[in-house]
């Protein structure tokens, strides 16, 4: 049985955590490995910081398809029709 | 009858193609692909127009076709190079040493977000779009499905037919050279 994992490891272990596919046993590695590392707990909550802006991202911006494809959209349809 | 349809047809693309070029740039898709799909939605939604049954709203029918144009583009653009490139270029040890522990330069530094401060929470956000630009189209558009979105992993593989370990791959690696990226671009106060 493993009894200590390197950073590499934890970060593989903190992104699947977040997916819920971490084992109990391998939780208590990284739990135990977060204790004495003090990167991979800036990672973890770094990490969690860019989730956090992720799900409220996009919302404040405006995004404009140019006139000019408008205008495409309808000339293909009117004419296609025709 | 024709005058209406057309009309009515045009109301569509003014009021609802911003909101889809903005959904479908925001998930990850360069802008040209992105025009080309939207042009695509409409035109399917002309063709259709005398089929449409009015059960769902105008809005909402627009999205239905929208992602399914997406789903088809996922398919046929070339995903499983994309994560060739992406296992290739973003190797382990440009972050992690022989012994596997962070590498001087790129390991974590201390740096955080004041999310109720509105002005450093705006720059975060400009910082945070340049750098997802860095990432491959396919990586931003999983990664804002599972966190825009919020959709399980299973569904995202399912739209965007993908392997569970071609995922995994693509949101590890985003995540990771996300934080990278950000790092070294956003200067705390």
């Amino acid at each position: 049985m493993k009894v200590k994992i390197t950073c590499k490891q934890a970060v593989d272990y903190i992104s699947k955590k977040e997916e819920k596919k971490l084992s109990p046993m391998d939780q208590v590695l990284l739990w135990k490995h977060l204790a004495i590392c003090r990167f991979c707990r800036m990672f973890t909550s770094q990490n969690k910081t860019i989730i956090k802006a992720l799900s409220g991202f996009g919302h404040e911006q405006d995004y404009h398809l140019p006139e000019e494809n408008k205008r495409q959209i309808l000339e293909a349809a009117f004419q296609g029709n025709a | 009858m024709e005058m209406d349809k057309q009309s009515e047809f045009k109301q569509w693309v003014n009021d609802y193609s911003d909101l889809l070029y903005g959904y479908t740039v925001q998930r990850g898709m360069d802008t040209e692909p992105a025009k080309d799909i939207i042009q695509d939605t409409f035109l399917s939604a002309w063709r259709s127009m005398d089929t449409y049954k009015r059960e769902v709203s105008v809005k909402n029918w627009l999205f239905i076709i929208l992602k399914s144009k997406i789903t088809d583009h996922y398919r046929k653009s070339s995903t499983k190079l994309a994560v060739e490139t992406i296992e290739r270029e973003h190797q382990d040890h440009t972050y992690f040493d022989a012994a596997d522990h962070w590498k001087d330069g790129v390991c974590p530094e201390p740096w955080q977000v004041h999310f109720d401060n509105k002005i450093e929470v705006k720059e975060f956000y400009h910082i945070l779009k340049n750098c997802s630009k860095k990432l491959k189209e396919i990586q931003t558009t999983v990664f804002m499905m599972k966190y825009m979105d919020g959709l399980e992993s299973e569904d995202i593989c399912r739209v965007l037919s993908i392997s569970s370990s071609n995922y995994w791959v693509l949101i590890h690696r985003a995540k990771v050279q996300l934080r990278a990226c950000l790092q070294k671009n956003w200067v705390q106060k």
